[in-house]
C-alpha cells in the first residue's frame, strides 16, 4: 500500500502543479490581450469591420445616400469583368508597380550604401533625401504639375533651352505614367533609404574584417555579404512598396484629370474606385473594384512571401 | 513560418486601410450650430416664435470668390436680424458635393446651401431638400413669377419648388485687345459668325506656336455645348436619349475640333490649363463663362489687356449661350427652419438680390437687378452676358449629369488628339452617354 500511497501523492502533485502552470498561463493569456486590446479593437472597429461592409457592399446597386441599396447578386462583378476601364487600370497599376519599385528600391539602395561611409555632412544629406517623404503629396504633386506644365513648366524651358523639343508631360498617354512613376519615386526614396540604412547598420563589421584577412574585395564583399545580411530589410521594403504602389491614388488623382487624354494610360485601380464610389456615386460598384484590387495584391504578396525564402537570409 | 506570418498580417493590414475609406461614410463633421436646436426647441414648446431667440444658421457654398461677398451680406442681414447669425461653410467645388452627399446621408445638412442643376434630381427626389411651396405661398417678397422661367422650373420637382433662384451665368467670348492691335485685326462684335472667329484666329495665330488665334478646349459648359446648340443640335434630348449623334450636332462639332486641328487652337484638356492659356497670353480669344468675372477682374494681365462680347453666331445665323443658374435650399431636417427661411427670403428678396448684383457677386436671377450686376464692373464690357440671355440655353442636365459628362470626355478627347474622326469620337459619345442613361 505504501507505494500506492506515494504513486497517488506524486500524481495530484503533479495535477496541481499543472493547475498552477495553466493558471499562470492564464494569466499571461490575459494579459496579453489586454495590451493588445487598443490596436485590436481599433483595427476591427476601422479596419476589419468596414472591410467585410464594402465586400457585402459589392453585390448591392447602392442607392443615394446609403438608402435603398438592391440586391444585385454578382452583378457588380459581371460588369466589372466586361469593363475595359478596369482592365486598363489593372494594366496601369502593376505597370506602375514595375517602374517604381525596382527603381525605387534600387535608388534608395544606392544611395543608403553610400550615406553608411564616413562622410563629411551625412546628417546634412540623410535629411534632404529624408524631407519628400515629410511633404504633404498633395503638395508635392502641385509643385510637380508646374514642374511639367506643357507650356510654362521648367523642365520642358530647360529643354528648350538646350535645344530639345518639349515633351508633353502630363497629356502624352506614352509618358504621363513614368511622369508619375518619377514623383512616386522621389518621394518615397528617402523613406526606403532610411529603412536599408538601418539594415546596413546592423551588420558587423567583423564578417568585413574577415573576409579582408581572406582577401575578399569590395564587390564581393557587398555581394556575399552586404546583400545577404541586408535582405530581410529589403524584403520589408520591397513587400510595402508593392502594396503601397499597388494603392497609388493622390499623385495620379491630382495629376490627370478624367478629360486628358493620358487618363485611360494612367488610371489606377484606387482612382478608378474613387471615381465610381465618390463621383458616380456608385459605391456598389466601387467596392467591387476595390475587392479585385484586395485580391491581386493577396496574390502578389503569397508569391513575394514564397519566394522570400530563395533569397532572404534570416540569421540567428 | 513567423516571418511569412507576419508579412501576410501586414499586407492584409495595409489592404484593410483603403477599404475602410469605402465601407463607412464619414460622419459630417458637427456644426457649432447645432447647439441653439435646444434652445429652439424649447422655444416652440414655450409658445414663442422661434426667430425671438438667438439662432446661428450655416450656409454652404463652393465659390471663394463669392463668400468674400457673402460675408458681407451676412454682416447685413444680422444688424437687421440681430437674433439670426450666418456662419459661412466654403468648400471648393468637387469637395463641396462630396462633403454634401456625406452630409445628407448622416443628416447633418448645413441648414442653407447651394444647389445645382447638376445634383437637384438627386436631393430633390430623396427628399434631402425642404420643400418651400408654404414658404413661398406666405411669403410677400418671394414670387417665381420674378426670375427667369427656366432658372425656376430648374429646381422645381413634381411641382414642389426645392430652391428659390439665386443667380445665372452665360457664355462670353474674351479677347485680347493688345494682340487684336498687334495683328490689326477689328474687335470681335454681335455680327461675327463662326468663319469670322475662324479668319480671326488664323490672322492671331503666330507660326511659331507662341501665340494661338482661339482657345478650342475640351469642354462642354465653356466650350463646344455652345456651337452645338448655335447649330442647332443638341446634347440631351427631351426623351432622355444623346443629341451627340445628331447631325447638327456632329457639324458642330467638326467646326469646333477644325480649330485644333488647323493648329489655330492649343491642344487643352485640363480644367486648370484652360485659365492658365488665356491668363498667361497663349490665346487670344477664349469662351469663358460670366462667373469667372471676379478672378479676370483681379488679374492684371487680364484687366488690362482683355474685353469681352457675345459669342458668334453659326454661319446660318444661330445663337446660343450655355444659361445656367444656381438656387438656395434648406436643409429637410433643420430644426430652425423658420430662422433658415429668413435668411433664404432675404437672398432671394428683390433687396437681397439687388445687393447681390450691386457686390458684383453674381448676375442675379431676380428680373430687372441685371444693370446693378452691370455697374458693378467697369473693367470690361459686361452687359453682353445680360444681352445673350435672351436666346441662351440651358446647360443640358439629366438624373446622373455628372456620370455621362466625363463619359462622354473620355469618348470625345480622342477627336482633339486626331486618334478619331469627330464623327467617330461623337458616336462613341453617344454610345456611351446613352448606356449611363439606361442606369438611371
Amino acid at each position: 500500500m505504501p507505494k500506492n500511497d506515494l504513486d497517488a501523492a506524486y500524481q495530484e502533485g503533479l495535477k496541481k502543479m499543472k493547475n498552477q502552470l495553466s493558471r499562470a498561463k492564464v494569466n499571461e493569456w490575459l494579459w496579453g490581450w489586454f495590451l493588445i486590446a487598443p490596436t485590436t479593437i481599433g483595427l476591427i472597429v476601422l479596419n476589419i469591420i468596414p472591410a467585410i461592409q464594402t465586400f457585402y457592399l459589392s453585390f448591392f446597386k447602392s442607392g443615394d445616400f446609403g438608402r435603398g441599396n438592391i440586391f444585385v447578386g454578382l452583378q457588380n462583378y459581371v460588369r466589372l469583368i466586361n469593363d475595359q476601364q478596369v482592365w486598363f487600370a489593372v494594366r496601369n497599376t502593376l505597370l506602375y508597380t514595375l517602374l517604381v519599385v525596382p527603381i525605387g528600391v534600387f535608388i534608395s539602395a544606392v544611395i543608403a550604401v553610400l550615406l553608411n561611409r564616413n562622410l563629411k555632412g551625412q546628417g546634412i544629406y540623410r535629411s534632404i533625401y529624408y524631407i519628400p517623404v515629410i511633404a504633404t503629396p498633395a503638395a508635392v504633386t502641385m509643385v510637380w504639375r508646374w514642374l511639367y506644365n506643357h507650356h510654362y513648366g521648367l523642365i520642358n524651358y530647360v529643354l528648350k533651352q538646350i535645344g530639345l523639343k518639349p515633351v508633353n508631360w502630363i497629356d502624352d498617354p506614352d509618358i504621363a505614367l513614368i511622369s508619375i512613376a518619377i514623383v512616386s519615386i522621389w518621394s518615397t526614396v528617402g523613406y526606403n533609404m532610411i529603412l536599408i540604412l538601418a539594415g546596413l547598420q546592423e551588420i558587423p563589421q567583423v564578417y568585413y574584417e574577415a573576409s579582408n584577412i581572406d582577401g575578399a574585395n569590395a564587390i564581393t564583399q557587398f555581394f556575399r555579404i552586404t546583400i545577404p545580411m541586408v535582405s530581410p530589410t529589403l524584403f520589408f521594403v520591397v513587400i510595402t512598396s508593392v502594396i503601397q504602389c499597388m494603392q497609388v491614388f493622390d499623385v495620379v488623382y491630382m495629376m490627370i484629370d478624367v478629360a486628358r487624354p493620358s487618363y485611360d494610360r494612367t488610371v489606377s485601380l484606387v482612382y478608378l474606385f474613387y471615381n465610381n464610389s465618390f463621383k458616380y456615386l456608385d459605391k456598389g460598384y466601387g467596392s467591387a473594384i476595390v475587392m479585385l484590387l484586395l485580391l491581386i495584391i493577396s496574390v502578389i504578396t503569397v508569391i513575394q512571401v514564397r519566394l522570400q525564402k530563395k533569397w532572404v537570409n534570416y540569421t540567428n | 513560418m513567423k516571418n511569412r506570418i507576419f508579412s501576410i498580417v501586414l499586407a492584409v493590414m495595409l489592404v484593410l486601410t483603403i477599404l475602410a475609406g469605402c465601407g463607412s461614410t464619414p460622419a459630417g463633421n458637427p456644426t457649432p450650430a447645432s447647439q441653439p436646436d435646444t434652445s429652439s426647441k424649447d422655444n416652440s414648446s414655450g409658445g414663442k416664435p422661434a426667430s425671438s431667440e438667438p439662432v446661428t444658421i450655416t450656409y454652404g457654398l463652393w465659390d471663394s470668390n463669392q463668400a468674400v461677398g457673402f460675408e458681407k451680406m451676412a454682416e447685413e442681414f444680422t444688424q437687421a436680424n440681430p437674433n439670426i447669425k450666418i456662419e459661412i461653410q466654403l468648400n471648393g467645388w468637387s469637395d463641396y458635393w462630396t462633403a454634401l452627399d456625406a452630409a445628407a446621408s448622416a443628416g447633418t445638412l448645413p441648414d442653407t446651401f447651394w444647389m445645382h442643376s447638376n445634383n437637384i434630381y438627386k436631393y430633390a427626389s430623396n427628399d434631402m431638400l425642404l420643400n418651400l411651396n408654404d414658404y413661398i405661398n406666405a411669403s410677400d417678397k418671394i414670387d417665381m413669377k420674378n426670375y427667369p422661367e427656366g432658372l425656376v422650373s430648374i429646381y422645381n420637382y413634381n411641382g414642389k419648388q426645392f430652391a428659390v433662384p439665386k443667380d445665372y451665368d452665360t457664355i462670353g467670348l474674351w479677347y485680347n485687345k493688345t494682340m487684336f492691335d498687334e495683328a490689326g485685326v477689328k474687335y470681335p462684335d454681335e455680327t461675327w459668325t463662326w468663319d469670322d472667329l475662324y479668319e480671326a484666329a488664323k490672322k492671331l495665330t503666330k507660326p511659331d506656336k507662341s501665340q494661338y488665334g482661339f482657345l478650342a478646349a475640351m469642354h462642354n459648359q465653356e466650350g463646344f455645348y455652345n456651337f452645338i446648340y448655335q447649330n442647332g443640335g443638341t446634347v440631351i434630348t427631351a426623351d432622355k436619349k444623346s443629341g451627340y449623334d445628331d447631325p447638327k450636332t456632329i457639324e458642330a462639332m467638326e467646326y469646333y475640333v477644325k480649330f485644333v486641328k488647323d493648329g489655330l487652337s492649343p491642344v487643352i484638356f485640363g480644367d486648370s490649363d484652360r485659365s492658365e492659356a488665356i491668363t498667361n497670353g497663349l490665346v487670344a480669344m477664349g469662351f469663358f463663362g460670366s462667373w469667372n468675372l471676379s478672378g479676370f477682374s483681379n488679374n492684371e494681365f487680364m484687366s488690362q489687356n482683355f474685353d469681352v462680347t457675345v459669342l458668334p453666331a453659326s454661319p446660318s445665323g444661330g445663337r446660343a449661350s450655355i444659361f445656367n443658374g444656381l438656387g438656395y435650399a434648406i436643409a429637410p431636417n433643420t430644426k430652425k427652419a423658420d430662422a433658415a427661411w429668413k435668411w433664404i427670403e432675404y437672398l432671394g428678396s428683390k433687396e437681397g438680390q439687388l445687393r447681390q448684383a450691386e457686390l458684383g457677386i453674381a448676375i442675379s436671377a431676380y428680373n430687372g437687378t441685371a444693370d446693378a450686376w452691370v455697374n458693378s464692373n467697369k473693367t470690361f464690357n459686361i452687359k453682353c452676358f445680360i444681352d445673350m440671355v435672351q436666346y441662351a440655353q440651358i446647360r443640358p442636365y439629366s438624373n446622373t449629369t455628372s456620370v455621362w459628362e466625363d463619359k462622354t470626355y473620355e469618348a470625345l478627347r480622342g477627336a482633339f488628339t486626331g486618334e478619331k474622326t469627330v464623327e467617330q469620337a461623337c458616336r462613341d459619345a453617344a454610345a456611351v452617354m446613352n448606356e449611363s442613361l439606361t442606369r438611371e
